[in-house]
């Protein structure tokens, strides 16, 4: 190869390395860990359905953004919900369930949206992130069908990359999850009756 | 000999005047319901927050660091914010977080949380709530590069503006100490002379320290 050719040879990778960093495709990853909950759980056996789909699930907000939600919401919800239950177990379908189980509550993804600078003219990114709660008894009667939203916003843009930015904004949304579910489980009018009869019922007894 | 001197005052002249055109304007207000410093004692911890409920903005944890720092340097401990809001999750997360002092007294009600801030001795919470922001812009600059080199022209400027709040919260009389505020402002430049030429006006460092010794001079260590 000529000193020429050489060049060119180099030229053209050099090229082609600056064009392929241009691509605004951004696959994120979210942080894995949360803290423990500070939270006084009531007396009841609940089993947690997280399905294959739920424990996989990597949000497509759009086209040129990914954000692998799976073993991250799935930790996070591990630990709320034994924060709000004395009992906990996770199975991955209903036909598990064990005997004198109070609840059956199966967790899924229903949107995920992120809002960026140039959308929102705003100096944060935003991430939204809805759940779908369908509770049920040991019948398998929906007691209620919950849509639980949670949000979450970077402190800035400034300085961040766009995957860093969404990483953050998304793990302070897995965060707001977790606190609307711990917060507000108790406050759903059907949860709440639910738990008044059956603390009638056990008085009863 | 006097032609030297007359060059060496002008490069002093201007160089105070560009250097002086690059400070902030700060200004602290505050207010304690008394004239009583706040007393804490060497087992005692402070915490301080940032506020995240606003839409459009965020208190920014390094604002929050910088503050904490300078009041670390007085002997008075600080527990880091992460540290805190993670150990008393979901109690203090943007969506759940007291925003006043009745919320306050019904959450301290709740006997882990109580537990839980008497485990880390914190007896002042501090809230802070604010941002920098960009006022207004000037000028514009332009920067070329060709074969024979490159360089930047022009001149730009930008006003800033930080603005924050704190507010002292008592965890164990469970009542309110003392509101702080501070506001500065200032201009930087850029100077396109081939090389640009950045003259940054310190808004928010000086915003940091006006605030952290105001903080400090609030609470006397026993």
């Amino acid at each position: 190869m000529t000193g020429t050719k050489k060049i060119k040879f180099l030229l053209i990778i050099a090229l082609s390395i600056i064009l392929s960093s241009c691509s605004s495709v951004s696959n994120v990853s979210v942080n894995k860990s949360f803290p423990d909950v500070l939270f006084s759980p009531k007396e009841l056996k609940v089993a947690i359905i997280f399905t294959d789909e739920f424990s996989q699930f990597v949000g497509k907000p759009n086209d040129k953004t990914t954000i692998d939600l799976g073993l991250s919401q799935v930790n996070l919800f591990k630990s709320a919900f034994k924060g709000l239950f004395t009992e906990v177990y996770f199975i991955e379908n209903t036909d598990l369930a064990s005997e004198n189980t109070d609840l059956i509550i199966s967790l899924s993804n229903s949107d995920v949206q992120v809002a960026t600078p140039s959308e929102n003219y705003l100096n944060v990114f935003e991430v939204w992130i809805k759940y779908n709660l369908v509770i049920q008894d040991p019948d398998g009667r929906t007691i209620s069908n919950w849509f639980m939203p949670a949000y979450g916003k970077t402190p800035s843009a400034f300085l961040y990359s766009k995957e860093n930015a969404i990483s953050q904004a998304a793990n302070v949304a897995l965060r707001d999850a977790g606190a609307k579910l711990l917060l507000d489980f108790y406050r759903i009018p059907a949860i709440n009756q639910w738990v008044k009869k059956r603390d009638q019922n056990d008085q009863k007894l | 000999m006097i032609r030297n001197c007359k060059s060496l005052l002008f490069s002093i002249c201007s160089g105070l005047l560009v250097l002086s055109g690059c400070s902030a304007v700060t200004t602290v207000d505050e207010f304690r319901p008394t004239n009583q410093a706040i007393q804490i004692n060497d087992s005692e911890k402070v915490v301080i927050l940032g506020r995240r409920d606003a839409g459009h903005y965020e208190t920014d944890s390094e604002f929050i660091d910088c503050v904490a720092n300078r009041i670390n340097s007085a002997d008075i401990r600080v527990v880091a914010e992460q540290e805190f809001i993670d150990s008393i999750y979901p109690w203090f997360e943007p969506r759940t977080a007291p925003k006043g002092l009745p919320r306050l007294k019904r959450l301290m009600q709740e006997k882990s949380v109580r537990v839980k801030v008497d485990e880390q001795s914190i007896r002042y919470l501090v809230w802070l709530d604010g941002s920098t922001e960009t006022m207004g812009q000037g000028g514009s600059i332009s920067c070329a590069v060709g074969p024979a080199g490159g360089g930047c022209f022009g001149f730009a400027q930008w006003d800033k503006l930080s603005t924050y709040d704190a507010t002292i919260w008592d965890l164990v009389d469970l009542t309110e100490k003392g509101r702080l505020r501070v506001d500065s402002e200032g201009t930087s430049y850029l100077i396109g002379a081939v090389a640009p030429i950045p003259l940054l006006t310190p808004v928010k460092s000086d915003a940091c320290s006006s605030l952290g010794n105001q903080l400090r001079k609030f609470f006397t260590v026993d």
